[in-house]
């Protein structure tokens, strides 16, 4: 019965499942930095990559390393506030509450409102108080000590980026879903009624948010993707009324000590390009700061205070794993960490 | 976000990992096959007989196409889950579905949703990896390779029995309940048929899926199932004419479950499909000469909706109106062992969507062959060429340009090495067209599109080895096939932004080992055993700095493997049925992270036959399907039922 041995065989062979090797991750994060990986729609493969600066060693499974299971699908925030952080996963419509310095989870946060998934898209904090934008138009506002849905503030259409100046909550209300209509408005919550009082026309598809020293709120107009080009708008937040356009190309910005980095592409040349921007004097200093000979797709820069470097996410071609890049504040390229699929935004360590 | 749901579709649909892939396999010619069953040769097709397939009992030809050495299907659900299968894993737009000699085609996706065809009404399914000529296939199938022949009951004429009948009732785990019913009136030179069939099922079934180094056990919501299938045909066979004339209608209405996301089961997607098919054909043969003309036009309604989507409007609600006609000629001469043979068929189809911002392509696609078929005893060898041309026009914006495309194909085939082998070698150019989503999908499609390139060789053996009461086919093939202008979906300017592009290049290197026994041990003892294995390297040669350079790509096993073994003891059976792939990747990059594990699914049935008398009979079933109760899925996050059985009670009559 030659054939049933075969049989057999073809059982072991198909059913035997490999045990993957546990990642080992420190007890305590320091000196190094958290990297959420994105992942793609509807594959449950976002993940969280950390990079030891003591030896620049990167393990890519953090998240199941800490939990035991995967963080899910498309994680689309990560942001540090109160001794905790919390990762806004788009798809599985979850916020995971981390402790900021053991890294395990501290709560899971469903945000399911009667049997439709809210989709939280970014996160954002003010006293006690957690506020996430979500996409079926409203944004949560999550006590930071019980770490529940307290109030739904209604917003405009898709909310996605938010902001905080002057004792308000800026949201910028992509109305992504409904393209090519979209929306082109900034809501504005007043963080002590938790109403929102009015709404600011800023231009087509308003995404990332940021606010400067002065209290200045900027707003990234991403258009249409094909004749609407992605810029910058600033916000007056003493009167909210839209105070100035720049003219030149923006994705993304971040904060680097009173100034901003800037990302944009030159479409013509599918080129990615990081600038430094003087929120002061509103002038864009630096169009061409970092050295991007190695770099393929931006998609996102930070800088870190704790070692004066800069960090750049490659997203490569979005389907192969991506890339973290080092930079010195000259601009100069350092070195790269291999991490997950679409890095997008990282929590540094000291 | 909505260009992420697009790009979801895509990955689901058509475009990566998938590319173009002919099979070549001869066939010898058989004569008046559109009358009767296609019976091919055996030693270089596979056939699936109808008492095969209801001893497997598939929940349609997706899930029976498994059994072919070579067919890689992509199952994203049990009973009316989206089924595409591509053959030697390149591209599911270049296998043709041939029904009764109708050529089944979907211009929008490129490719036919396998899921949707019911196996219950059928008496035979030849896969003909490849050209084969035959008056019964239409050009346009010849020209794309791959093809799977089914041949049903209600378009069979019957040879010399005047009535005939199938009916089957079934009912099995999560709720399923099938009917069906066939009748074929014959008598001398008229036919006239006409056929109804049931199918409904809840779809819940429990599952297991692996989160991280836990296991959550859940069960399938949203995937309820109902459709309806009827038709008839009328037709006249004279002893060298023959005419057929038919409708067909199918209504399926379902719910689509979708990926299975971690910490989200919210999910309302509904899909209902109506396609209405009209269908005629006329043949004339003699000695010497064939001739067939066929014309068929259908209707496919598709109408997808989701309650659930964030827009302002409270969800969306999308119909596709695809409709396409089809009209052509072939014919045959043969003198002295050359057989000369020429065909065109014209093939128009268009796309209207209730979405003002989509195009409204209309293409004109003319396919056509003329070829000389050598056949001597020691040697045949086939030399054709093929031209494509095709013309679109869109109502609603660009129009792709005309593309015409001229093809060669050239075989050998060597059979008296010894007296009971085979040797077959063939070389193919072929192309494949972009479709309409690929070309005119909003942003995303991109018109200027070029249609695939591909290359194939194929060097294969064939034995049949006599032996007294054991009867043994073995075949093996190798092949080495080459795409180039593989059309791949592309990120452009952010993840929201994506377009379809020729960047692709890949190449197959691929070895199939194929064996049908059966075995009559004693008068009342029978065995069968069938055994197949595909071995394939589909390998991204697109960019040599790209971390995907050389990797396997995307959903494709470098291992396949079937085997079957059935026991039958007089009138009552057992049938033992193995399928395995190996470790897919759900991306073109080989990395851990992007593992799909391989799979051995193992299905049993029990059968038994009652005969009343020598036209008559009844069958009671038994099967019960993945008995190991694995927890598998083709696709990521589409995991598949659990053990689940089925009950069916048939009877036929003549």
């Amino acid at each position: 019965m030659r054939l049933i041995s075969l049989i057999f065989l073809v059982i072991i062979l198909f059913s035997c499942k490999k045990d993957e090797p546990q990642p080992v991750v420190d007890e305590t994060l320091q000196s190094g930095m958290a990297v959420l990986c994105e992942g793609l729609f509807q594959q449950n493969n976002s993940s969280m990559s950390w990079v030891n600066f003591s030896d620049n060693a990167v393990t890519n499974s953090l998240f199941i390393a800490k939990t035991n299971r995967q963080l899910g699908d498309t994680g689309n925030d990560i942001q540090r506030y109160g001794g905790k952080i919390y990762i806004v996963v788009n798809i599985s419509s979850t916020i995971e509450v981390m402790d900021a310095s053991t890294f395990t989870s501290l709560k899971q946060i469903e945000m399911i409102e009667a049997g439709t998934a809210k989709q939280p898209r970014s996160i954002a904090f003010s006293g006690s108080n957690a506020y996430v934008s979500c996409f079926d138009g409203y944004v949560d506002v999550i006590d930071t000590a019980s770490l529940t849905v307290i109030q739904r503030i209604a917003v405009g259409s898709n909310p996605e980026g938010l902001t905080i100046s002057n004792n308000k909550l800026y949201v910028s209300n992509s109305g992504g879903l409904n393209a090519p209509v979209m929306d082109s408005t900034v809501s504005v919550i007043d963080l002590a009624t938790h109403t929102e009082t009015q709404k600011i026309v800023v231009g087509k598809n308003p995404g990332g948010m940021i606010t400067d020293q002065d209290g200045d709120v900027y707003v990234i107009t991403r258009g249409d993707y094909a004749a609407i080009p992605s810029r910058m708008v600033r916000i007056d937040s003493q009167n909210d009324a839209v105070a100035e356009q720049f003219s030149f190309d923006v994705s993304s910005v971040s904060a680097m000590n009173n100034k901003f980095l800037v990302t944009y592409y030159d479409y013509s040349s599918s080129q990615s390009n990081v600038g430094l921007f003087n929120p002061s004097t509103e002038t864009l200093e630096n169009p061409s700061y970092l050295d991007m000979s190695n770099v393929t797709t931006a998609y996102g820069v930070q800088y870190n205070p704790f070692r004066n470097l800069i960090y750049l996410a490659d997203a490569m071609n979005f389907t192969n794993t991506g890339y973290v890049r080092e930079f010195d504040i000259s601009g100069n390229y350092v070195q790269s960490f291999h991490v997950g699929l679409n890095p997008s935004k990282v929590i540094f360590y000291e | 976000m909505v260009f992420i749901t697009i790009i979801a579709l895509f990955f689901s649909l058509s475009a990566y990992g998938q590319q173009d892939t002919i099979q070549q396999v001869e066939e010898v010619v058989v004569r008046h096959s559109f009358s009767h069953i296609v019976i091919p040769d055996r030693r270089v097709r596979t056939v699936i007989s109808e008492d095969q397939i209801r001893e497997l009992q598939p929940n349609d030809l997706g899930e029976l196409l498994r059994k072919i050495s070579g067919a890689n299907l992509k199952s994203y659900g049990g009973l009316g889950g989206l089924k595409t299968v591509s053959m030697r894993g390149l591209g599911a737009n270049h296998t043709a579905i041939v029904v009764d000699g109708f050529g089944v085609q979907n211009s929008q996706t490129g490719q036919v949703n396998l899921g949707q065809i019911q196996t219950e009404n059928l008496v035979g399914v030849a896969s003909t990896k490849g050209k084969t000529w035959s008056s019964s296939i239409p050009v346009s199938s010849q020209l794309s390779g791959s093809s799977i022949l089914i041949q049903s009951f209600e378009n069979t004429f019957m040879k010399d029995d005047t009535l005939g009948v199938r009916a089957s009732v079934k009912y099995g785990s999560f709720n399923r309940t099938d009917a069906y019913l066939g009748v074929k009136y014959n008598p001398k030179k008229v036919m006239l048929s006409a056929y109804g069939g049931i199918r409904k099922a809840s779809g819940a079934y429990p599952y297991q899926f692996e989160n991280g180094l836990q296991t959550i056990d859940a069960v399938r919501q949203n995937n309820d199932y109902e459709d309806l299938n009827f038709g008839g045909t009328f037709g006249l066979n004279y002893h060298n004419k023959a005419f057929r004339v038919g409708y067909k209608q199918k209504e399926i209405k379902q719910g689509l479950p979708g990926a299975v996301i971690l910490y989200n089961q919210t999910q309302n997607e509904h899909l209902a499909t109506s396609e209405k098919n009209v269908f005629s054909d006329f043949s004339y043969w003699n000695s010497r000469f064939s001739l067939r003309l066929h014309a068929s036009a259908t209707q496919n309604n598709l109408m997808y909706s989701d309650p659930d989507y964030l827009n302002t409007i409270g969800g969306i609600e999308t119909e596709y109106v695809n409709r396409s006609l089809s009209a052509g000629l072939s014919a045959r001469y043969y003198l002295n062992g050359f057989t000369v043979f020429a065909g065109t068929e014209e093939f128009v189809a268009d796309l209207i969507v209730n979405d003002s911002l989509f195009a409204e392509p209309v293409r004109f696609h003319n396919y056509s062959i003329l070829g000389l078929l050598m056949d001597k005893r020691k040697i045949a060898a086939r030399i054709h060429v093929s031209t494509q041309y095709v013309s679109e026009r869109n109502n609603n914006g660009e129009n792709a340009p005309d593309r015409f495309r001229f093809n060669p194909f050239v075989s050998f085939t060597a059979g008296e090495f010894s007296k009971h082998s085979k040797h077959i070698f063939w070389y193919r150019n072929s192309f494949r067209m972009p479709t309409f989503n690929e070309l005119y999908y909003n942003n995303i499609g991109n018109n200027l599109l070029l249609p695939e390139d591909a290359h194939q060789f194929n060097y294969g053996i064939s034995v049949v080895p006599i032996a007294k009461k054991l009867d043994v086919h073995i075949r093996s093939n190798v092949f080495v096939n080459l795409v180039k202008n593989k059309i791949v979906a592309v990120p452009t300017q952010n993840l929201f932004v994506w377009s379809m592009q020729n960047i692709g290049k890949t190449r197959v290197y691929g070895l199939e080992l194929m064996t049908d026994i059966n075995w009559k041990l004693t008068k009342k003892w029978k065995i069968q055993v069938i055994l197949n294995y595909t071995y394939q390297r589909t390998l991204d040669y697109t960019d040599e700095t790209s971390p995907t350079y050389k990797h396997q790509v995307a959903y494709i096993p470098v291992h396949t493997g079937n085997f079957d073994l059935s026991v039958h003891f007089n009138k009552t059976g057992l049938r033992l049925s193995n399928y395995a792939v190996s470790k897919r990747y759900s991306l073109n990059e080989n990395v851990p992270q992007n593992e799909v594990e391989g799979f051995l699914v193992t299905d049993i049935s029990l059968f038994h036959t009652f005969q009343f008398n020598e036209k008559q009979h009844l069958n009671l079933q038994f099967n019960v399907k993945n008995i190991f109760n694995q927890s598998y899925a083709y696709i990521r996050s589409y995991v598949m039922p659990g053990t689940n059985y089925l009950i069916s009670v048939s009877y036929a009559f003549n």
